[in-house]
């Protein structure tokens, strides 16, 4: 009885997790705060596998400036081009800050 | 005190030469310290010494955007503004070709046009290899007549943002350039002489592609483009009048049954003339007179429709749908959503190249 129990709970929590890493894998769009503090505040929707080089075209294409001109920070961590916006873990509705070269 | 421009200098284009760099690079290169060590002090001499050690081209790379020392030489040429005779110099010297790139840069930010083609095009000449440093850092490989085309084409290299110059052919329209002579021209002459006489022997028309190659260039592009787009519409007006000549030409079938093709191809000035007159007067009555024609005479049509080279109606109607189809569901990929803010931004990630948003 208890073993079965045990199994039950077991099999319910792998079936939970298995539900998770589909939720993970599953593409979402978030929408994304840029702001340079010097009053251009843009927000971007973006798939949550775009790469940052993905999302500098988008703001230049709203903003009007170079996409390569465009610096996307967070606090002295400049963010790389190559490197998806899920792996940053950026969420839906987050703040970044727009800095230029 | 060490970065102010040469009080003897002239402006270019009705600013401090030093302003043709962006403020933020500018900032970024008065901050490096190839700067601070190297281009201390350089006159016009020291600065080809150290224009001889140069071994790479870029702008600027890494995260936080450092200026390569190509970068903080032309800072430099722009703040001691040296003769143009200096610059030709540069440019014309055949054993360092980044001596020559850096001249040639020089050159394009501060000459006026006809300088700039002038000694700009025989560069195109030059094969050598340069190393590009690009922006995430890495090298790449490019040449020195890619780069110079860089230059007289776009309007951005290096992350600074190029003076506007005129376009070639409008210089070549007021005269002040002629025509440009490629070094190739005699092996192109040769390879024209060729194909006039392998033209001859087929019989094709290559006027026509001589035309397009010179409309590619003309301002008349744009007529080019309109007519490819109203192509479509002449192709839908075909369909309409094959469909209502058909008509007409059971019409008048009822007169002259023995009406043989070439009769038919003349009397299509009179079937128009008809269509115009008939289409108003009562579509039943001519439809339902085809429709008994068809059952009649539908050997005959369908053996006149065959030897046609046009596209056969019934197959016609079908590939009409069908396209109608697939552009839907081209536009369901991407663009064609209720929402117009999502809408809208699907047809900017279209236009960059990235896929649609996920909902």
């Amino acid at each position: 009885m208890k073993l079965s129990s045990v199994g039950c709970v077991y099999l319910g929590f792998t079936g939970a997790c298995e539900k998770k890493k589909e939720e993970e894998k599953r593409v979402k769009m978030i929408e994304v705060v840029l702001n340079d503090r010097l009053g251009k505040k843009v927000r971007v929707k973006c798939n949550d596998d775009d790469t940052i080089g993905d999302l500098k075209k988008l703001v230049a294409a709203q903003t009007g400036t170079r996409a390569d001109k465009i610096r996307i920070q967070k606090w002295y961590t400049i963010y790389k081009d190559h490197i998806t916006l899920k792996d940053y873990e950026i969420h839906d509705g987050m703040g970044l800050e727009l800095y230029y070269n | 005190m060490a970065n102010r421009t040469d009080p003897l200098a002239k402006s270019i284009r009705g600013t401090n030469p030093q302003n043709l760099v962006e403020k933020i690079l500018r900032t970024k290169i008065y901050q490096n310290t190839y700067w601070k060590e190297q281009c201390f002090g350089l006159t016009a001499e020291t600065l080809v010494d150290k224009a001889m050690e140069l071994d790479h081209v870029g702008g600027t790379h890494g995260g936080n955007r450092k200026p390569t020392p190509f970068m903080c030489l032309v800072m430099k040429m722009l703040q001691i503004q040296p003769d143009k005779e200096i610059v030709v110099e540069f440019i014309k010297n055949p054993e360092y070709k980044y001596v020559r790139i850096l001249g040639a840069f020089y050159l394009r930010l501060t000459g006026t046009d006809v300088d700039v083609y002038r000694y700009l095009e025989p560069l195109y000449n030059d094969y050598r290899k340069l190393r590009f440093k690009s922006n995430d850092g890495k090298f790449t490989l490019t040449h020195v007549d890619e780069f110079i085309d860089e230059l007289l084409t776009k309007d951005y290299s290096c992350d600074i943002a190029l003076p506007r110059i005129k376009k070639r052919w409008t210089l070549e329209a007021i005269g002040s350039l002629e025509l440009r002579r490629s070094a190739l021209e005699d092996d192109f002459e040769e390879e024209e002489e060729k194909d006039e006489d392998d033209q001859l022997v087929d019989g094709l028309d290559s006027g026509d592609n001589d035309k397009d190659y010179y409309r590619a260039r003309s301002p008349t592009r744009e007529k080019d483009r309109d007519r490819k787009r109203d192509g479509h519409r002449y192709r839908d007006r075909d369909y309409d009048r094959d469909r209502d000549y058909d008509r007409d030409r059971d019409y008048d079938r009822d007169y002259d049954r023995d009406r043989d093709r070439e009769r038919d191809r003349e009397g299509r000035e009179r079937d128009r003339r008809d269509r115009d007159r008939g289409r108003r007067r009562s579509h039943s009555r001519s439809r339902s007179r085809s429709r008994d024609r068809k059952d009649r005479d539908g050997d005959d049509r369908r053996r006149r429709h065959r030897a046609s080279s046009s596209p056969k109606r019934p197959e016609d109607r079908d590939e009409q749908p069908k396209k109608k189809k697939e552009k839907k569901a081209k536009k369901d990929d991407g663009t064609d959503h209720p929402d117009p803010e999502i809408a809208e931004q699907n047809r900017i990630r279209a236009s960059l190249g990235l896929k649609p948003l996920k909902l």
